[in-house]
């Protein structure tokens, strides 16, 4: 009985929204930019104005819980290399594509939030930001499924693109399909890429680390540079290089001289024991210490040296007398995530702490992870 | 302008312009064939029914729409266009009034008739009112969109203007302007490291100013390190001064297509050569009993569903309160935009968008679980999609005349 029909042409009625008044002057305040360029922090700009115009509507209006997928810090190492943005609510995504086109003639997705199973979204959402008269508006949005259907593939700056008669005009369609169209499917199935060894890794960054590669997304093949891009270790290692910043996530260098401003942003801090309560068989007085939020109760991620060689880490209730419940998981893995011999601690009921302690050398990497997964998690390469 | 009197003519006229006003109708000779010939047919075809009903102007609109859907009868976009010719008139002419600008009545009639193919593509027989009034939002939408996007394009730098297109209407508009294959490649490759290497550093475009010396060089030298990669390896490189001319070109091209040179209102889109005429008149003949009975089946049904979306819809709307009803009065009935409603009102423009936003999306709920339970549909986003397009439709018609029933 119902059949699609363009819709573009009939709803002018798009969702404006204004841009908050500080939005646009706390971003070009960054000193120095932290881009390579100055038409990739444009983008970039677009995109956080996005966020800070979309995400308080979308929380007022339909999901309180919304929030920004990753933590506010690495979204400049995702700006550096890609356009895009993604708001996650109620185990689902919306992936937000900003543009400064006036003409609203396309919908245009960069193939990493089309084709990477981490970054894919149910909903994606093409939104014109106009800067000089503060607002912005949802010009339309399609699911993935539909993305992938009738998107067009442009091999030349790996885009799937769709015009703008085949966009959903109306935004409201999106809240009341979720409402009334819990079984849609939205999502098309998403192949995973081949993982990257160690070595690869190294040699991508170390190729696309070179700012003067103005899109290095597209300067190797998708599939390495999707698994490359998947990893926020080695994401976050691409964006130091490319911006000549120093080393951010040595361990040594955070006990030695205090935690890398990246660092403290993504919730690291450091806390001095009383020599009597110093803890390990040589008395470590300084602990490094990552606030985490898990299934709405805040943890405690410790990390300390025991000895000359062995490292212990430790995750705790932050609550005094506060349990871990059963069914937790800290894992240790490599920089490539491979697993090693003893490299879990898993809570079999509630318990006081997991712990996990590991004969590390100097310039050993290991990356880290919880189970559940914390708020905002993104996963980080600790160099000791 | 005097009106059209007989079907005949209606699905075979045009109006004719002599400055700036509507003079005339002018008759398309191969148009007005063709349907003379679908009027016969239809005759002799209600000559074999026991009851006879003649075909409305209704009927004959969704027939050819019918036909243009199916892509095989090579005049139907004509007789649409024919059809439409009054609405666009009036489309055109209310915003002439309305809005203060230096376009013409001709020019915005010929910006709306222009997009003739993307308002029928957006009708939607079982579900509107009529193409006649879903023609009408859709015209005056179209030309209200080309005006803004030619205010905002008239007031920024043409430097600002590459950053404010889309890749879509960029390659567009340099075919447009007859450009071949290979400078179109050149030219969207110099764009996009333009795009890369000279934006705004202030968080505002429109007076994006021109890239210095140091500027072009440096787009001129990622042009010659990506061309061996994405262009023909043989492809010559660029030199600043170069890159500058290439720049200029696109703008250039990019405005022109904003402002296509005026064409007339006639019938020079309806179709082929008259000498395919007969093969028109044959094809009439076989396919047109077929289609009328589906026309007329459709016709009836839709009547049946409207009367009962009409009370599940005014039965949501009484609930409002007075300030919604009122929003929704001055933005559908009065045919104000989202900007005159908020200077009415004295509110922000995004105030008034945000509240017309939580309005429909009140209406689109009801009418999603109305045809949920009611009609045993299962939903998706597409058909969630097309009820929102109804809903527009609806309250244009419910609140252009408030007396009848929509």
């Amino acid at each position: 009985m119902f059949s699609p029909a363009s819709s573009m042409i009939t709803d002018i009625l798009q969702l404006h929204l204004a841009i908050p008044e500080t939005s646009i002057e706390r971003f070009w305040q960054q000193q120095p930019s932290p881009f390579s360029a100055n038409g990739i922090c444009w983008m970039a700009s677009l995109n956080q104005i996005c966020l800070d115009a979309l995400l308080p509507w979308i929380q007022e209006v339909h999901a309180s819980k919304a929030r920004v997928w990753k933590n506010p810090a690495s979204l400049s190492s995702i700006w550096e290399v890609v356009n895009g943005s993604a708001i996650d609510f109620d185990h689902q995504r919306l992936v937000i594509i900003p543009t400064a086109a006036a003409d609203f003639e396309e919908l245009r997705v960069p193939q990493e939030w089309a084709d990477l199973p981490s970054w894919a979204g149910d909903y994606y959402v093409s939104v014109y930001v106009n800067p000089d008269d503060q607002e912005i508006r949802v010009l339309g949005y399609v699911t993935h499924h539909m993305l992938k259907q009738q998107g067009q593939y442009d091999a030349y700056d790996r885009t799937y693109s769709l015009e703008a008669d085949c966009l959903i005009g109306d935004f409201n369609v999106l809240w009341t399909a979720r409402r009334l169209c819990a079984d849609e499917v939205r999502r098309d199935a998403i192949a995973s890429l081949p993982a990257l060894s160690l070595e690869q890794a190294d040699s991508l960054i170390h190729r696309l680390g070179d700012a003067s590669i103005l899109a290095p997304r597209l300067a190797v093949p998708f599939q390495q540079w999707g698994a490359l891009l998947e990893h926020n270790g080695w994401r976050q290692r691409l964006y130091q290089r490319r911006l000549g910043l120093p080393e951010a996530w040595s361990v040594q260098q955070w006990l030695q001289t205090g935690i890398s401003d990246l660092a403290q942003q993504f919730g690291w801090g450091t806390m001095d024991l009383q020599p009597n309560l110093a803890r390990g068989a040589n008395g470590a007085a300084r602990v490094l210490v990552r606030q985490l939020t898990i299934a709405g109760k805040l943890y405690e991620f410790c990390v300390f040296q025991q000895s000359e060689e062995v490292w212990r880490f430790e995750l705790q209730s932050a609550s005094i007398g506060g349990l871990i419940p059963g069914g937790f998981k800290l894992r240790l893995l490599t920089e490539d995530l491979m697993p090693f011999e003893n490299n879990e601690d898993i809570a079999t009921t509630a318990i006081e702490q997991l712990y996990l302690e590991v004969c590390l050398s100097p310039g050993d990497a290991l990356t880290w992870e919880i189970e559940p997964l914390p708020d905002s998690y993104d996963r980080e390469i600790l160099r000791f | 302008m005097r009106p059209r009197r007989s079907i005949l003519e209606l699905f075979s006229t045009f109006l004719q312009f002599e400055n700036d006003a509507a003079r005339d109708w002018l008759s398309d000779a191969r148009l007005r064939r063709s349907m003379q010939a679908n009027l016969d047919g239809s005759a002799s075809f209600q000559g074999n029914q026991s009851e006879q009903i003649e075909p409305t102007e209704t009927f004959w609109a969704l027939y050819w729409h019918k036909l243009w859907q199916s892509k095989e009868h090579p005049l139907a976009s004509g007789h649409l266009a024919a059809y439409l010719q009054e609405v666009c008139y009036w489309s055109a002419q209310k915003l002439t009034l309305n809005l203060s600008t230096r376009s013409s009545l001709a020019d915005f009639f010929q910006i709306a008739i222009a997009k003739l193919d993307r308002v029928l593509a957006g009708f939607n027989p079982q579900h509107s009112s009529g193409l006649r009034s879903y023609a009408s939002l859709a015209f005056s939408n179209v030309i209200k969109d080309t005006l803004r996007l030619r205010q905002e394009v008239d007031i920024c730098t043409d430097w600002a203007l590459l950053h404010k297109l889309s890749c879509k209407r960029f390659v567009e508009s340099l075919q447009n302007f007859g450009f071949n294959a290979t400078t179109i490649a050149s030219y969207r490759l110099i764009w996009e490291c333009f795009k890369l290497i000279h934006a705004p550093t202030d968080g505002k475009i429109r007076k994006l100013g021109k890239p210095d010396a140091a500027t072009f060089e440096a787009i001129a030298q990622q042009y010659n390190r990506d061309r061996i990669s994405t262009l023909d390896p043989l492809s010559p490189p660029t030199t600043p001064v170069l890159v500058e001319q290439w720049l200029i070109s696109c703008g250039r091209a990019a405005r022109s297509l904003l402002y296509p040179m005026l064409v007339s209102a006639d019938a020079s889109k309806s179709g082929q050569e008259s000498g395919e005429l007969l093969d028109d008149i044959e094809f009439t003949f076989q396919e047109s009993s077929l289609m009328k009975v589906i026309a007329q089946e459709e016709e009836k049904s839709r009547d049946d569903q409207r009367s009962q979306l009409n009370a599940i819809l005014l039965r949501s709307l009484v609930k409002l309160d007075l300030p919604s009803q009122r929003l929704l009065q001055l933005y559908y009935g009065q045919g104000l935009t989202q900007q005159d409603i908020a200077k009415q009102l004295d509110m922000k423009q995004y105030t008034v968008s945000r509240r017309l936003t939580s309005l429909r999306q009140g209406l689109l709920d009801t009418l999603g679980k109305w045809s949920q339970t009611t009609l045993h549909k299962s939903l998706d986003s597409n058909v969630v999609q097309t009820m929102s397009t109804i809903l527009e439709d609806w309250l244009k018609v419910h609140y252009a005349h408030p007396d009848l029933p929509s």
